[in-house]
């Protein structure tokens, strides 16, 4: 366990006054509350950082706990011993007074340093903000979960660990990119009685296939050979669930858009409803003309103009 | 409107010590959605963490209610940016 710098923290020298932590402190707790830095990690791991500096260094017994022993906190015990100051019940390093300002915020993990439950003892109550941190609900935790577009298709059953938990939740068809959906009930635990909180998921899905998708239709470009584009004739396409075979009208147009009606993405928590797949043709000129070819298709040219 | 989705502000009030001002301040700014049934105010359920939110801003770090509106705009945006930087991310995946 290492030792922190709580002053460094603060970015404050040992000679900061308390007006001076207090004021190092809300500056650093409005940059990087979690509250205003949404899905960042390392501003609520600041922030935290932050609460467990000033909790420390705002009561003059810590501090002055905290300065007397600094890297040597380990032998804190044996030197109060030895010193046989050691007050009766909660004195020495028994936890905190309470009565400082903490700010409270949304975490999906409030324990304090390993070296803080060291050194203190764990963390006194009430240290959620002069009293007023009685909450109804408990607090949301959020995660990410990566999926291949081929996977929410169909609607599927997953089992998914959050803070050591085992959840098993099903994933509608359809679901978006980037959407988040709630699972009432599996947050934290509520506070005095309350409800726990809601787990929130958010969606990141990955396409790796050849369509594009926009909400529950798809889109694909399809190689057209020139021939077939001119005369017409029958392709083979890919759709998301296997091939089907086209009919190509004579004289397709490159850019050509095409719609296979139900052939898309299957609508969100309407699983029996799909979107329609749009082809758009894209011919290929033929290259590396023989002689006769050449001389064929002069000829065309000369009935054309 | 179900009454067991509603939580009065009243309560509100009461179990997180804030003014009642406060909470009519922030539904005339347009950040917490006041409904009355029977002359009574309450505030849905799933708004209960934007307004657990507004209030750590409020009375933590000070921020008044113009700040507050700002906050919230630029939190949409900042919300907004990282949906959209998400869906690059992923379309720059398929050329990776």
């Amino acid at each position: 366990m290492d030792f922190i710098d709580y002053y460094k923290i603060l970015e404050l020298d040992k000679s900061a006054s308390q007006a001076d932590i207090k004021k190092a402190y809300r500056k650093l707790a409005r940059k990087y509350h979690p509250d205003l830095n949404p899905n960042d990690k390392s501003a609520q791991a600041k922030f935290q950082q932050i609460n467990e500096a000033n909790e420390v260094l705002s009561d003059p017994e810590n501090r002055k706990k905290y300065d007397e022993y600094g890297k040597d906190w380990k032998h804190a015990d044996q030197f109060e011993q030895a010193k046989q100051q050691r007050p009766q019940g909660g004195g020495g390093f028994g936890g905190f007074g309470g009565g400082q300002q903490q700010y409270s915020g949304n975490f999906e993990d409030d324990r304090f340093s390993d070296f803080f439950e060291e050194m203190f003892g764990g963390r006194a109550g009430g240290g959620a903000g002069r009293g007023r941190a009685t909450h109804f609900k408990g607090q949301d935790f959020n995660a990410e979960l990566q999926l291949n577009l081929k996977d929410i298709y169909t609607s599927q059953k997953q089992t998914i660990t959050v803070n050591g938990k085992n959840i098993r939740l099903t994933i509608p068809a359809g679901v978006e990119n980037g959407q988040t959906i709630k699972i009432k009930g599996h947050g934290g635990p509520g506070v005095q009685g309350g409800p726990k909180g809601d787990l929130l998921i958010t969606f990141n899905i990955l396409n790796n296939t050849n369509f594009k998708r926009e909400k529950e239709n798809l889109y694909a470009t399809v190689d057209l050979d020139f021939y077939t584009a001119l005369l017409g004739g029958e392709i083979t396409v890919d759709t998301f669930t296997g091939k089907v075979k086209l009919a190509v009208k004579p004289e397709t147009q490159s850019g050509t858009k095409v719609k296979l009606k139900g052939k898309g993405f299957p609508k969100y928590k309407k699983e029996d409803q799909f979107g329609d797949l749009y082809i758009t043709y894209q011919i290929k000129m033929p290259t590396n003309l023989s002689a006769k070819e050449k001389e064929l298709f002069q000829e065309l040219q000369k009935l054309r103009s | 409107m179900n009454l067991e989705e509603l939580i009065a502000t009243e309560e509100l009030c009461t179990k997180y010590r804030v003014e009642h001002t406060f909470i009519r301040n922030l539904n005339d700014s347009g950040l917490l959605e006041i409904i009355t049934v029977e002359k009574t105010e309450y505030v849905h359920c799933d708004s209960i963490s934007d307004f657990e939110k507004l209030r750590r801003l409020h009375y933590d770090l000070h921020i008044n209610l113009e700040g507050l509106e700002a906050i919230e705009n630029l939190l949409r945006q900042v919300k907004k940016l990282q949906k959209s930087n998400l869906q690059l991310r992923n379309r720059l995946n398929l050329y990776e």
